[in-house]
Formats: structure tokens, C-alpha cells, sequence
């Protein structure tokens, strides 16, 4: 019977959400650390560099984002320019519609994520297939990303085989090669007939025009390849000087992100196809997309616009580590999250208020931030901004919660031994009509921490 | 211009008028963000080369020992571009060999020589533009990539590549075979792009 019970937690931890987060975080926050400390002998003075670059760019962007949109023009770039989400949206479909295309490839990018393109480009009858695995994964499965760059850490082998033998993509296999295999099979199709390919941008060189990209899969290449519409989603803070200043950016991100020197594929692209360069899209858009980013850009936590999506403040982040990044309720979770969600949230700060205080304040996330955020005063000045709003108080749902109970020891053993306290809270029935859409498709990870604890001790005792 | 535009631009202006100082621009040396461990390195080839088998990429400096190791990848068509008729020659005694890179062949042809515009010691990695590589595809769809590197255009940095920027719609830096570790972390090669990531220097 003991056997048993230790077989059964085995297979759940496997399965659970919480110990593949909280592993796979680590494993990254340790790789991260041993590159960096091989690599430079003063990482933090390099830090420091990319936090004056990124910080000098945004607050020379009036300057900056005018000199890219004429350089992107003077290459053959249509550069649109988008004030909220749902401009942007309509920014992408019109393209797509006065193009009569039909069918899309979408790269990874959060900020089409942020404007909630997929649901916009469904409800017009386009089809948008999103080509980096882990994103494919989470479109199939209605869910969000947990994490900005590991999207599906919180999911397990068995998940995604269920998932692909549901979609029709073979019969239930959890190899993770063969996975893979099969995405690129499915997705070789998708590339040679989509009509347009979609993508972020890493940054944008103001000097040169040049849209940095930067994938390890090769889809964005994939995307840049074979259709001949090329549309890219740009937040207006992701301006940098020029080319030279990607020497420094790039050498972070890469290992801050993955703890590789550099990313697999690092494009440059610099306009449309040209009758003697035939080979790429022949259109090419460049969507510039405020959505509160000017607000932030006027408020006293302007810094937060330097991040370049590396996720070492996910990675490193306690409260990120036991609660997952769904627990966030927004795009972007983590210390970022805990920052620009609710900044993003713009007249609707009140309801993601409570983020900035799942936070112990440990300085973890500014020590890893490659552009040396200071990421706890900005979680301060919003707690103070949330309290003048008079926005709901800690302890309330339930990210609250998940904070609280996260900073104590005590009460996190007690909560855990309590039945899954978590599992408890009754999302859907929270006032928080902001959240709606997001909790359409979410569900708080499952809380299996306490079983691990005392599964942990069963062990030992053995 | 567009009111989005103008929009965006005045609100930009209106958050950043009441600063009462920007940061500056930082200056900053072009080699600030090398490894400590470059400056050892002199011989640039012999760099790359440590370097792009570090990150995956298998590195050839002849033709015949190539074309030994795709004989043994079961390779069933590869693309090779015109001049290169020794390759040809060495390739055609054990699969089919193109010149032409259809889009209609895209799934059979499975391996694929292309010119490359160099290479970055550094990094390991191998740069492709459109002007190296006229079809995009052809570097990217099959699962074997065998680009050609040129030794005398091997940069020495990371840095000295960025200010080498040749004025081309695209460049591309690929270091590594195509990878992701989506799925429990577990690192797994050729998920879009090719499995098997090689250079031959000439
Ligand atoms: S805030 Fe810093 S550490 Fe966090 S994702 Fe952004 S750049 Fe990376």
C-alpha cells in the first residue's frame, strides 16, 4: 500500500505544475548565472551599460521612434502606428484584408498576446497558426503562456500528447522528439500556404531601420521565408540607437533568456523583398503599438519600458517559482508582470493593484535584470499608488493571496496541509469584470506543493 | 499623417517634456560586451570553429570529408548552387543532386549547401543574407544546412559583424542547429529548421 502511495505521488508530481515551474526556473536562473560569471568578470557593469542604453532610448523616443520609421520607410517599410490594442488589431486585419489573405503564420511575440490578436483575427475568418511549439501548444489548448519565454512550462509530456492526439496530429505519443517531430511536419504546410507571416520585434534600430528578431526553433524564419505579406507588431519602447548598441543588448539577452552566448537565429531585417534580393515577403508593415506605453513613459516607473523580455526575473522570482505564471491574471507574470500589467491595465489599474505586493521585496529580480531595473522601488510606488487609488487591500483575491501566503513560512506550511486552500477560490466568481476574458481559459494551477512537502517526508522517513 | 500618429508622438513629448535631465547617451568601447576569455584567442578560424561545434554546428575543412558524413546521414536529395561541381561529383555517388531549388520539392530535397556572407568566431555562429543565399528556404527547410564559409570572412567578433552590416533585406546570424526546449525542458534539435547544422570552410 506505501508503495502505492508513493507511486501515486511520484505520477502527480510529475504532473505537477507547481515542481516542472519551479525546477525548470531554477534550471535556468543556474545556467544564467554560470555564463554569465564565465563570461565577464563584471557582468553588473554591463548591466548597468544596457540599463543607460535602454534608458537613454526611452527618453530620447520622441527622437528615436521619428528617426525608425524613417529609416524603416526609406527601405520600402509601410509603418503604421496603433494608440490601443484594439487599433492594433484592426491595424493587422485591415493589412490582411486589403491583401485578401486568408491564412496566417504568427512568430512568438507577447505583444500580440497583449492585444489579444488571435481572437481578433478569428472573429474576422482568418486563420492564424501560431508556429513556435510551445505557443502552438497553448492555441490549441485555449490556455495563455505561463511564462514570457518558456510559455508551456507549466504543462507536462502528457498534456501536449493528449492535446496533439485531440488535434488530429497522430496517435497519443508523449516522446518529446516525437512531439516535436510532428510539429514540424504539421507546420511546414501551415508556412508554404499562409497567405502573411506575423512577428514581434526585439528591437528596432533607429540608425539603421534594422528589426532585430531572435528565435532558437527557426519559425520566425520560417515566417519570413515563405509568405509574401510580412507584418510586424512593435511596442514603441523597443527603439534603440543603432546597430552598435546590439552588441551589448544582444550578448545579455541570449544569456539571460537562455544562458546561451547568442540566440540560434538572430535576424535582421531591413525591408521587403527587392528585385535583385527576391527571396523574402514583398510587403513589409511595421506597427507601432502605444497601448499605455506613452502613460508609463510619463509616470514615475518608466524603467519598467527598458525590459527586453529576457524572463531571468521570472526565473529567479520566489512567488513566481511556487505560484506559476497564471496566477498573475495578465500577459505578462513575474516581477515584469508585477510591474507593467498593472501599468498596461491603464484606467483599469484598481483591478490588477493588488500584483505589486506579491513581492517579499527580495531584490532577486533587479540583481538577474539585464537592463538593471529596479524592479522593487517600482513594486513600492505602485503599492503606494494603489493604496491613494484606494484599490482592494493584500489578503484579498487572489493574487493577494497567493503573495501572502508565499512570503510566510508558516502559513504557507499551514495552507498546504489545509487542503489545498488555493484550489478554493472561486475565480470565476471574483468581481473583476477586467479579468473576465482571461479566466475564460484559466484556471489557478493546481496546488499540489503540500503533497510534495509530505511526500518529501514520507521518503525521508523511510 | 495619420492621427494615430500625431497622437502618439504628442502624448511621447507631453511624458518626456517635464524631465528635468535625460540620461545621456552612454559612450562605450565596441569590445565592452566580449567575453574575457576572446582576448586569448588569436587565431580567429580556429576560434570559430571551437566555438560553432560548441553550439552544434559540425565544421568541415574539406569537401571529401562533407560529402563522407552526409553518406552516412541517409541523405536522399541535396540541393548544391551551380559552381561547386566536385561537390557534385563526390555527392552524386550516393543521392540525388539538384542545382534547382523548387518550392515544390521543399519536403524531398533534404539536405542543402548554400553560400554563406561569413561568419563570427565569437559566437560560432555563420551569417546568411539574401545576397549569399538566394532562396531562404533552401537554408532553412532541409534538415541538413550546409553553409559555405569563406575564410577570409570569418569577423572576429560579434561587434565587428554588427558594424560589417552588409545593406541586404536580410541577415541572418544562425548559430546552432534549430532547437527548442518546450517540452519539459528537454532539449530537442530540427524543430522548423534544420536538424543537422553544418559549415564547410574553404
Ligand atoms: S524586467 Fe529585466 S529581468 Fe525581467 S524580463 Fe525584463 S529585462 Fe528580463
Amino acid at each position: 500500500m506505501a508503495e502505492q502511495k508513493v507511486e501515486l505521488f511520484a505520477r502527480r508530481l510529475d504532473h505537477g505544475v507547481q515542481k516542472a515551474v519551479h525546477n525548470n526556473s531554477a534550471a535556468g536562473t543556474e545556467k544564467r548565472y554560470n555564463v554569465l560569471g564565465t563570461d565577464y568578470s563584471a557582468p553588473d557593469d554591463l548591466r548597468r551599460l544596457a540599463g543607460q542604453i535602454r534608458q537613454h532610448s526611452i527618453e530620447y523616443l520622441d527622437t528615436y521612434l521619428e528617426q525608425a520609421e524613417q529609416s524603416l520607410k526609406r527601405q520600402g517599410a509601410h509603418v503604421h502606428f496603433a494608440v490601443t490594442a484594439d487599433d492594433a488589431c484592426r491595424a493587422v486585419s485591415d493589412i490582411l484584408q486589403k491583401a485578401g489573405a486568408k491564412k496566417v503564420v504568427k512568430s512568438k511575440s507577447m505583444i500580440s498576446e497583449e492585444i489579444h490578436l488571435n481572437d481578433h483575427l478569428g472573429t474576422m475568418g482568418i486563420e492564424s497558426v501560431e508556429t513556435d511549439l510551445g505557443e502552438y501548444i497553448i492555441q490549441i489548448d485555449g490556455d495563455h503562456p505561463s511564462h514570457i519565454v518558456k510559455p508551456i512550462i507549466h504543462k507536462n509530456r502528457r498534456d501536449i500528447a493528449k492535446s496533439f492526439e485531440r488535434e488530429g496530429l497522430g496517435d497519443y505519443n508523449d516522446d518529446p522528439e516525437t512531439i516535436t517531430r510532428r510539429a514540424r511536419v504539421f507546420m511546414r504546410d501551415k508556412y508554404l500556404q499562409a497567405d502573411a507571416g506575423i512577428t514581434g520585434a526585439n528591437f528596432v534600430s533607429a540608425e539603421s531601420g534594422r528589426l532585430v528578431l531572435v528565435t532558437n526553433e527557426g519559425n520566425s524564419r520560417f515566417c519570413l521565408a515563405a509568405p509574401k505579406i510580412h507584418i510586424a507588431l512593435v511596442g514603441i519602447e523597443k527603439v534603440i540607437p543603432s546597430d552598435a548598441d546590439l552588441a551589448v543588448l544582444l550578448n545579455l539577452l541570449g544569456r539571460s533568456a537562455t544562458g546561451q552566448q547568442l540566440t540560434v537565429y538572430t535576424e535582421f531585417i531591413n525591408g521587403p523583398a527587392r528585385t535583385d534580393r527576391p527571396s523574402g515577403p514583398q510587403e513589409m508593415h511595421v506597427i507601432f503599438v502605444d497601448n499605455q506605453r506613452s502613460e508609463i513613459l510619463a509616470s514615475d516607473c518608466r524603467e519598467i519600458l527598458r525590459c527586453i523580455r529576457c524572463g531571468a526575473c521570472l526565473n529567479v522570482c520566489p512567488v513566481y517559482r511556487q505560484a506559476s505564471g497564471h496566477a498573475y491574471r495578465s500577459v505578462y507574470p513575474g516581477p515584469l508582470g508585477a510591474v507593467l500589467s498593472p501599468l498596461l491595465a491603464g484606467k483599469k489599474f484598481k483591478e490588477l493593484a493588488d500584483l505589486p505586493k506579491a513581492s517579499s521585496l527580495c531584490g532577486a529580480c533587479n540583481e538577474v535584470c539585464p537592463v538593471d531595473i529596479p524592479i522593487p522601488d517600482l513594486l513600492l510606488k505602485l503599492r503606494n499608488r494603489g493604496h491613494q487609488e484606494h484599490a482592494p487591500s493584500p489578503g484579498t483575491p487572489p493574487m493577494g493571496a497567493f503573495a501572502k501566503l508565499a512570503s510566510s513560512p508558516m502559513l504557507w506550511r499551514f495552507a498546504m496541509k489545509s487542503n489545498k486552500v488555493m484550489n478554493l477560490v472561486p475565480l470565476e466568481k471574483l468581481p473583476l469584470p477586467y479579468l473576465q476574458p482571461w479566466l475564460k481559459t484559466r484556471t489557478l494551477p493546481t496546488w499540489r506543493g503540500g503533497e510534495f512537502r509530505s511526500w518529501m517526508k514520507s521518503r525521508h522517513k523511510k | 499623417m495619420s492621427t494615430a500618429r500625431e497622437q502618439i508622438f504628442s502624448s511621447v513629448r507631453a511624458a518626456l517634456a517635464p524631465l528635468p535631465e535625460r540620461t545621456p547617451r552612454p559612450v562605450f568601447s565596441k569590445d565592452v560586451a566580449e567575453p574575457k576569455w576572446l582576448a586569448a584567442e588569436t587565431d580567429s578560424l580556429a576560434l570559430f570553429q571551437k566555438r560553432a561545434e560548441a553550439t552544434g554546428t559540425k565544421c568541415f575543412t574539406d569537401m571529401d570529408a562533407c560529402a563522407s558524413w552526409l553518406r552516412t546521414q541517409a541523405v536522399r536529395v541535396v540541393y548544391i548552387p551551380a559552381p561547386l561541381t566536385h561537390l557534385v561529383a563526390l555527392c552524386s555517388e550516393f543521392c540525388e543532386v539538384t542545382s534547382e531549388y523548387s518550392r515544390t520539392r521543399v519536403n524531398e530535397i533534404d539536405a542543402a549547401f548554400t553560400p554563406s556572407a561569413g561568419a563570427i568566431a565569437e559566437s560560432g555562429s555563420i551569417i546568411l543574407s539574401d545576397e549569399s543565399t538566394p532562396d531562404r528556404l533552401a537554408a532553412l527547410a532541409p534538415w541538413h544546412h550546409i553553409a559555405l564559409v569563406s575564410r577570409a570572412e570569418i569577423h572576429r567578433t560579434i561587434a565587428d559583424a554588427l558594424a560589417a552590416m552588409p545593406a541586404d533585406p536580410n541577415l541572418i546570424w544562425v548559430t546552432g542547429p534549430s532547437k527548442t526546449a518546450d517540452v519539459e525542458g528537454i532539449l530537442i534539435q530540427g524543430v522548423h529548421g534544420p536538424g543537422a547544422q553544418a559549415c564547410l570552410i574553404l
